[in-house]
């Protein structure tokens, strides 16, 4: 599948995830640098708040960091951190009932304010999708999520969602049908 | 006939999850179906959004805190397992591993020595069907990857067919000079220099697009050649489907059996079917970059009186390209070939009225759309079954 462009591949190979289970620090510290943004975005869409996604991204990878020993490798590890990261934020979504809704607080103000016609564009138009995410109930939000934050194929979501590949497909075109529905107004932008 | 209906795989077709196969049945479907079609555009416009959506930066102190708690756990005697150093760092091995390295490297290089390097990033499948054409700087017999950005081009001799993505081909001809703009689940798109390609695209519509130096041509699901010459002019000839030419606001819909010209610094012509005579044609080709405005005169009156009931498609687009009394001789001419639809006027359209311009053109492709058979008269065209047209 073609992947976004916002997705590096991570520099994380087989020989790092088995340092990791070695308890190597370095290693550690090689696949969180290679995760963070990633585990940390879908915690921040997930829970519309980035102290409590600050609080939940640290626990995941303290989990991953003690809990690295068990993965055997019988999925590919993105799948496996993934499920890691969507159980996480539904455990929190459940404890707090939270509702989320993400707002300018929610997000990172915008680094350059220099005004640029094309760049502010960009900056509304992701300020609004963002928001617009947000408002998706989480059934429909995550496998927005894992396909442009994480680029998943369905099949991969799938195997994170725990659920069928028609699932997935079903829930996309939600997804998608409610995001063109609320922002119809930014059509003529593309 | 739409009993099956495949809204429920427009997302997967879209998102480019489909076999080739299936995704050809949805473009089919879509074709045909105007439900499918208009989901299909709303999803399409659901994965374009969603592909803005941007990547948060985690904390920059969020590592010191995990250290932190690490450390936490260590002295809460939850002790961590020792390091092992792996195996190819140790020195006895070094000098074997750099040998062994050397010679896989060697051996990989005398394999490979003749291929093309595949590009990091996304690329399409090209094969030779001629010839050896060259991407980039590198000349390629059988196959190879044209990458974002990279040129593919061909001399006298060669020729070549890309796949673009999953949802089509593309027949590149001799002298010809193609470029892979970008390819994304939501836009690909292609830029021809200069020769002549031929695409074959079972997408939904507005999904693969060709820049050219005069116009851009988007594919509305469709077959079509396109060629583009060394003053970048370019001739757009729809073999199935449609085709939009596109510059600014300028726009010419082109249906299969008819063609457009498009010339630099003034974007796409008015589309007209090859069959309409050559006193039509070099009427319109006056009309259309004729910079003289006497000799545009002379060639809309030439071009009124040879006009046939289906070149009522060249006849709507100069609706809003000619003003004045010219844009109510046009009108005229189009009406005494086939009759207002009931709920459009005549000022409305003069108005240049878009509901009513959109309404006219929905009557009118019935008769653009597959008409190999010129009616002799209105009468005929009212009375006779529209599909023999």
């Amino acid at each position: 599948m073609e992947r976004q462009a916002v997705m590096a591949e991570p520099t994380v190979d087989g020989q790092v995830i088995k340092a990791c289970q070695h308890g190597d620090r370095d290693a550690f510290r090689l696949l969180f640098e290679a995760y963070k943004d990633r585990v940390f975005s879908i915690a921040v869409y997930s829970l519309g708040d980035r102290a409590v996604a600050d609080d939940v991204t640290q626990q995941i990878f303290l989990k991953l960091f003690s809990a690295i020993g068990q993965f055997r490798g019988d999925s590919e590890f993105t799948t496996w951190l993934y499920r890691m990261v969507v159980n996480a934020c539904h455990d929190e979504r459940r404890r707090t009932k939270r509702l989320v809704a993400l707002g300018p607080t929610a997000i990172d103000p915008p680094r350059d304010k220099k005004p640029q016609e094309t760049q502010f564009a960009r900056q509304e138009i992701a300020g609004v999708v963002q928001s617009a995410i947000g408002q998706l109930k989480p059934r429909f939000r995550v496998p927005i999520l894992l396909r442009y934050i994480e680029g998943l194929s369905y099949e991969e979501i799938a195997e994170v969602m725990g659920c069928s590949k028609g699932t997935v497909a079903s829930r996309l075109n939600r997804g998608h049908t409610e995001l063109a529905q609320r922002l119809a107004h930014l059509r003529q932008a593309f | 006939m739409f009993s099956n209906h495949v809204t429920n795989e427009l997302s997967a077709y879209c998102n480019g999850e489909l076999s080739t196969e299936r995704a050809r049945d949805v473009a089919e479907h879509i074709m045909s179906c105007v439900r499918c079609r208009s989901r299909c555009e709303e999803i399409k416009l659901g994965a374009k959004l969603a592909e803005h959506v941007p990547l948060e930066t985690a904390p920059a102190d969020m590592w010191a805190k995990i250290e932190s708690a690490l450390e936490g756990q260590l002295t809460g005697n939850i002790p961590a397992p020792p390091l092992p150093r792996a195996w190819f760092w140790r020195p006895q091995f070094a000098a074997i591993t750099v040998a062994v390295v050397a010679v896989i490297l060697i051996g990989a290089w005398w394999v490979l020595r003749d291929r093309t390097t595949p590009p990091a990033g996304p690329s399409w499948q090209v094969a030779t069907l001629n010839g050896r054409p060259t991407i980039g700087s590198t000349r390629i017999t059988g196959q190879g990857q044209l990458g974002v950005g990279q040129w593919l081009e061909t001399d006298q001799n060669s020729s070549a067919q890309i796949n673009v993505a999953s949802i089509g081909q593309v027949q590149v001809d001799p002298n010809t000079r193609i470029r892979l703009v970008q390819t994304q689940p939501t836009e690909h798109r292609l830029e021809l220099a200069r020769g002549q390609m031929s695409a074959r695209i079972w997408a939904p519509p507005r999904l693969f697009f060709v820049d050219t130096p005069s116009a851009v041509a988007a594919d509305l699901g469709c077959a079509y050649t396109l060629v583009v010459d060394d003053s970048g002019g370019s001739l757009l000839r729809v073999t199935s489907g449609w085709v939009a030419l596109e510059l600014k606001d300028r726009e010419s819909i082109v249906p299969a059996g008819a063609a457009c010209q498009t010339r630099p610094g003034i974007g796409p012509g008015t589309p007209y079917f090859e069959d309409a005579g050559p006193d039509f044609l070099n009427a319109l080709a006056d009309l259309d970059f004729q910079p003289n405005k006497p000799a545009k005169s002379r060639a809309l009156n030439q071009l009124l009186q040879r006009a046939r009931v289906k070149d009522t498609l060249t006849l709507w687009h100069l609706l809003a390209r000619v003003d004045g009394e010219e844009r109510r001789r046009v009108f005229e001419k189009m009406t005494s070939l086939i009759e207002l639809p009931t709920d459009v006027t005549r000022d409305g359209i003069l108005k240049l009225d878009q509901e009513m311009l959109t309404k006219w053109k929905d009557k009118l492709e019935f008769y653009w759309v597959g008409s190999s058979v010129d009616p002799k008269s209105i009468k005929d065209l009212k009375t006779a079954d529209p599909k023999k047209f």
